[in-house]
């Protein structure tokens, strides 16, 4: 279990994070919406252990997450970020094989593993190419399959992988295959954690969701729970209204139009 | 299908192999050129008897004086200077991410001149030694204390939420040249007639002071230099993902960061206080290696060993001869291979709007 408890980070004078507990477990998708400025990408970042909450406690397997080493913590966790420049004209299966940068495993076994993650994540067509000059999908395949690289080992120990915001300049093709990925590989007893900015995507794919607004968590539970009318309109400030999809066999939202006017303090009764 | 992992190891080995064979060449050329030409079967013998071998073959005893008090020296000087000066180019701008720095144009060097200067002519006013072991100890030391001090100036004030602004880390270092340049000025306006001839030799760098007695204390500095920053090159690739990302992939980035800094002040000051500022092998040789071969800093790192003192050793041999029996400052020489290439990098960065 990858769990925060109590978790709250101050920045000069503001609260971003107030009192945050999330758990996420392994084999299972948890996502985290919430509008812009809710301290969601903080929240990641305190997960990831980037940055020290001021209180508050995150724990991994049971193990607080101070005591790893940055070694140690890269073979429990993983991080995708929204995106990746790369400097210099390393090839895609050279990034890819920087998610083994803290592995002592011998070379055949990195070998294995990516051919694994790059065959899942469809960039061993381009393993030559340099990364620079591929398209924004591609460059986050790479990078998805760099993260999957990182946490691919059969361990007794469970791992996790920490995805921010990952489809946000992708096309809607792209982003169904990152998230269905990510999904996937929870079979392999690899918890996943998202922060994600489509509430109906949030919904196809997470088990458990969170819903973060000013720093606070304001609701949570199993996804389906807590898609409702009003989780929803109380954390984004808009009127919506929930239906349900038979194909996805799930609900979906559709916001409605007059909530376009910007009111910032709109209260819903 | 097969990964071509094996593929790149082996031809990064012929990478290397070549550049070691390209640089014994140049050795030998270099020791055979000068005032006094000595041939190379010479040179061969006497290195041979130097090693134990050989011993009762006759050579020419002028020849055998200048190679043992001034070429030996000077050469071995030569190589660890252009190999420290490589290395430390490629793994400073690895870590800043950008192929613009420099251990010169970040002020390092200079910072490291100034300093020494300051010994140099002020060291009386302070009671230090002005000559013998101390002294020779003493000057790396300085130099190695103005390099850090600049270094970690430089670092701080263009690092801009979260990672380093190159702009503003180019213009600091433009600053942090004309500051150590100031300083230097104004210590040879106080210098006397005999320090006065020395300002050329620490604003353009001059491989002719080279002794025994320096290299037995300055040798291991650039040599731990070199090796401890040639260590740091799988962090390095990690690195060229952003700092958040090596984090993530478990590199610890404040360790790695004070190592390369720490290190390359260290190699590059000691350089500095042995023969002054030379310029532009930090630059030029990682460049060159990247567009050649590839980014991986596994070979990125010991080819700029490599090539930073092949690129030296010949530039000494061009100094050393244009002018023979006079010799031009060596920056003149890297300069001028240098500066034209800074431009051609800074344009074709701009072509790509990355500045």
């Amino acid at each position: 279990m990858y769990q925060a408890l109590s978790i709250s980070l101050r920045v000069r004078d503001r609260l971003i994070l107030n009192n945050v507990d999330i758990t996420i477990r392994p084999g299972k998708f948890t996502a985290v919406v919430g509008p812009n400025g809710a301290g969601k990408s903080s929240l990641l970042k305190v997960l990831a252990h980037e940055q020290r909450a001021d209180d508050g406690e995150v724990s991994i397997n049971g193990k607080e997450i101070s005591t790893y080493t940055s070694g140690e913590l890269s073979l429990v966790r993983a991080v995708l970020p929204q995106s990746t420049t790369v400097q210099f004209a390393f090839s895609v299966m050279q990034i890819v094989m920087l998610g083994r940068h803290a592995h002592r495993t011998l070379r055949s076994e990195n070998e294995r593993i990516l051919k694994e993650v790059m065959a899942l994540t469809g960039v061993e067509a381009f393993r030559d190419r340099n990364y620079m000059t591929l398209s924004g999908g591609e460059k986050q395949r790479v990078q998805l399959a760099r993260v999957l690289a990182q946490v691919w080992d059969e361990t007794v120990y469970p791992r996790y992988i920490l995805l921010d915001e990952p489809t946000s300049s992708l096309d809607i093709a792209q982003q169904q295959q990152i998230f269905g990925l990510a999904r996937q590989v929870c079979e392999r007893n690899i918890g996943v954690m998202a922060i994600v900015h489509d509430l109906n995507q949030a919904v196809q794919f997470a088990d458990h969701l969170y819903f973060l607004k000013d720093g606070k968590i304001v609701a949570s539970g199993g996804a389906r729970e807590v898609f409702t009318k009003p989780n929803i309109e109380e954390t984004f400030c808009c009127r919506v209204n929930v239906y349900h999809d038979p194909c996805n066999n799930c609900p979906y939202i559709i916001p409605e139009r007059e909530t376009f006017v910007y009111t910032p303090k709109l209260k819903i009764n | 299908m097969q990964i071509a992992l094996p593929i790149t190891a082996s031809r990064n080995t012929a990478v290397i192999g070549g550049l070691g064979i390209l640089l014994l060449v140049a050795v030998v050329c270099s020791l055979t050129i000068g005032a006094v030409s000595i041939p190379a079967k010479d040179v061969a013998v006497i290195l041979l008897k130097k090693l134990g071998l050989f011993s009762s073959v006759e050579v020419n005893s002028t020849h055998e004086v200048v190679l043992n008090a001034i070429r030996f020296p000077r050469i071995i000087m030569t190589l660890l200077i252009g190999a420290t000066l490589g290395v430390s180019g490629a793994a400073l701008q690895g870590l800043f991410r950008n192929p613009l720095v420099e251990p010169g144009l970040i002020g390092v060097s200079g910072g490291a001149a100034a300093a020494v200067v300051v010994v140099v002519v002020f060291g009386s006013v302070m009671a230090l030694p002005s000559s013998g072991w101390v002294y020779n100890a003493l000057v790396p030391l300085f130099a190695f204390a103005g390099g850090i001090i600049t270094t970690f100036l430089v670092l701080k004030l263009s690092y801009q939420a979260g990672k380093t602004n190159i702009a503003v880390l180019v213009l600091i270092g433009v600053a942090m040249q004309a500051l150590t340049g100031a300083v230097i000025g104004l210590a040879i306006f106080y210098a006397d007639e005999n320090q006065l001839r020395t300002y050329t030799f620490w604003t353009l760098g001059d491989l002719g002071g080279a002794t025994w007695e320096k290299l037995f204390i300055t040798a291991p500095l650039m040599v731990a230099s070199v090796v401890v920053q040639l260590l740091q090159s799988r962090s390095l690739n990690a690195m060229a993902l952003g700092e958040a990302e090596a984090f993530h992939v478990g590199v610890d980035i404040e360790r790695t960061k004070r190592t390369i800094v720490f290190f390359s002040a260290l190699g590059v000051g000691v350089g500095v206080s042995m023969a002054g500022v030379i310029g532009f092998i930090g630059l030029v040789v990682p460049h060159l290696v990247r567009v050649l071969f590839e980014p991986d800093h596994r070979l990125v790192l010991p080819a700029s060993v490599l090539g930073g003192a092949l690129l030296l050793i010949l530039a000494d041999v061009i100094a050393r001869t244009v002018v023979s029996p006079a010799e031009l400052p060596i920056g003149v020489v890297t300069a001028l291979i240098g500066a034209p290439f800074f431009i051609a990098l800074l344009l074709n960065a701009k072509r790509k709007q990355e500045i």
